[in-house]
């Protein structure tokens, strides 16, 4: 099954690399968004708790888990391309574990995430972040957990969409919101209640803090910490959930009304 | 090797089209070791009892058994002994034939020398030696086939289906192909069940099944077939067409139709068209240039089947099936 897993997942980067145009799109929108954002925020919008750090470096964290979206968004697309060029029923038909399926296709994705959002963590010392050792780990596992939540929520969501305009659509209005309610754009310290309850209860608010976390807290104090701990089990959570849904989906096939 | 009773599938349909009866009590076995043909006009229900068969769709009622499994029950196991070649090549366009053939491999799980050996012999028959290393986009609708041929091939089924797989191939790779896929499967004792509208690709098989509306109308050897329609004709090419079908009216009083440049002497009883032929030879040698007797082939009886409405076992089909399309 790994073995299986592995091979669909190289063929998700292969191609991934095989597209310029893409690895181009999903690097540069998000930092286009930091850098516009960041330049026109910085000055006239200091929400509470904000006082010290700068619009750029707030928003920076927020800005990876953008990536994380994004490079899923592409990769769950290509279910869709996969089974309109065919590819997908051959892959369903050969004698493999229903959940080797699903981790390609999110191994796939979160490793092309993974290059993007290392690659911007090159900011990160200009913006006075420098991390340890150990943080480098925790920010790697907030990566991967982020990346395995977005793919696997992403392949749930496409394998049951026709069109890739179809999918677009849903991650639009779907996927996009739980980021701009993540805390990536803004604080939840000051939201009006009812926003404050939805915030919480989205699992993008909590892969967020497991990524912004690392940057600021020593490991050992984050491991003890209730509320990276709790963000940490969410996100958790969340991934196991939508992968076992997506695996049922797969294992699912189409029914015939019963018959008369 | 492949059980197929009683098997009905209605497509649900939507708000302005009714659900549609794709398969009818449909029962069709293939013994093992046995190359079955499946045609039938568009729309019979071919594709649906194929998309059934390969474990992507569950029917409304019946059952499916291959190699003695529950397909229904146990889709993971009979994967494992099947081979699928779809209409739609499922290969990844993206990759190199070569990238796309080992990740193939990957699937079923062949390494090591056993996979090098296995590929060479499944690209044998084809021409893709020389453009391994090019992306699959880049080759001929016919080439692109011919790597989803060979990667099946490789995998070694014992129970291989294929959906109209020699379709855009040339007249010399679809021979090279049926060639390679008749010798794999004496070789291995395979079971075939392909659809195909290309008679000339049934003559040698061992079976050939004829379905409409999702029902079986026919299910024989190429040669019971034929023998259903029970005649077999006599086609002279005289010298002179037109005077010759006269004599052969005036002085034999046979019923003569002309093709072209050919005469037909059709609706003979079987064993009556080598005397019919010997004695025409014996008086008008001088003026035939060729004279043959011609069996009905599988196009004939195909259209002779599937132009009756009652299928072989009785029962009229249902009422109402084509305003449902």
């Amino acid at each position: 099954m790994i073995r299986v897993a592995t091979a669909l997942a190289k063929r998700e980067f292969t191609r991934f690399l095989r597209q310029p145009q893409r690895v181009v799109g999903a690097i540069a929108q998000p930092l286009m968004f930091w850098l516009f954002l960041g330049a026109g925020m910085g000055n006239n919008f200091k929400p509470p708790g904000l006082a010290q750090m700068s619009y750029f470096e707030y928003f920076y964290p927020g800005v990876m888990v953008m990536m994380m979206l994004f490079s899923s968004i592409f990769a769950c697309i290509t279910i869709i391309e996969d089974r309109d060029a065919g590819f997908l029923q051959g892959v369903l038909v050969a004698p493999v574990h229903r959940l080797g399926i699903v981790l390609g296709k999110v191994a796939g994705a979160v490793m092309i995430a993974l290059v993007q959002v290392v690659l911007f963590s090159v900011a990160a010392p200009f913006l006075g972040l420098h991390l340890s050792l150990g943080s480098v780990v925790l920010l790697l596992l907030g990566f991967v957990l982020t990346g395995m939540g977005f793919a696997s929520l992403g392949f749930l969501l496409a394998w049951g969409s026709r069109t890739t305009s179809g999918f677009h659509a849903i991650m639009m209005v779907l996927l996009f919101p739980l980021w701009m309610l993540s805390g990536a754009l803004f604080p939840v310290i000051g939201a009006p209640m009812w926003l404050d309850v939805v915030m919480h209860a989205n699992p993008v608010f909590h892969a967020l803090n497991i990524i912004r976390a690392p940057f600021y807290g020593a490991p050992a104090d984050l491991l003890g910490n209730g509320g990276y701990l709790t963000s940490l089990g969410v996100t958790v959570v969340w991934v196991v959930l939508s992968m076992t849904l997506s695996i049922k989906r797969v294992a699912k096939r189409e029914r015939s009304l019963a018959a008369a | 090797m492949i059980d197929i009773q009683d098997l009905t599938h209605v497509y649900p349909g939507g708000r302005k089209v009714g659900p549609r009866k794709a398969l009818d009590s449909l029962t069709l076995s293939v013994r093992e070791g046995e190359f079955a043909i499946l045609s039938g006009p568009n729309g019979s229900g071919k594709s649906t009892l194929f998309r059934i068969l390969c474990g992507l769709a569950l029917p409304g009622s019946g059952s499916v058994r291959i190699d003695g499994i529950d397909l229904f029950a146990e889709p993971a196991r009979v994967r494992r002994v099947l081979g699928v070649v779809f209409q739609n090549p499922a290969v990844d366009k993206q990759l190199s034939v070569a990238e796309n053939i080992r990740l193939h491999a990957d699937l079923y799980g062949i390494s090591g020398p056993e996979f090098t050996a296995r590929r060479d012999e499944a690209l044998a028959w084809t021409d893709l030696s020389d453009r391994l290393d090019q992306k699959v986009e880049t080759l001929s609708g016919g080439l692109a086939r011919q790597v989803e041929l060979a990667k099946v091939l490789m995998t070694r089924p014992r129970v291989l289906l294929l959906d109209e797989p020699t379709t855009g191939l040339d007249p010399s790779s679809r021979r090279n192909f049926l060639d390679a896929l008749h010798r794999v499967q004496r070789e291995r004792g395979m079971t075939i069940l392909m659809t195909s509208h290309v008679f000339s690709e049934a003559e040698d098989v061992d079976r050939v099944a004829v379905m409409k509306d999702g029902r079986l109308l026919a299910y024989d050897s190429p040669q019971a077939l034929k023998a259903r329609i029970g005649t077999e004709m006599v086609v002279v090419q005289p010298d002179d067409a037109e005077a010759f079908a006269e004599t052969l009216r005036v002085e034999l009083g046979l019923a003569v139709r002309r093709h072209g440049d050919e005469l037909r002497l059709e609706e003979t009883e079987n064993g009556e068209g080598l005397p019919m032929l010997e004695r025409i030879l014996e008086r008008y040698r001088p003026r035939i240039r060729s004279i043959s007797i011609k069996q009905p082939d599988l196009e004939d009886v195909f259209v002779h089947v599937t132009s009756r409405a009652v299928p072989d076992h009785a029962q009229a089909p249902e009422t109402g099936k084509e305003a449902g399309r």
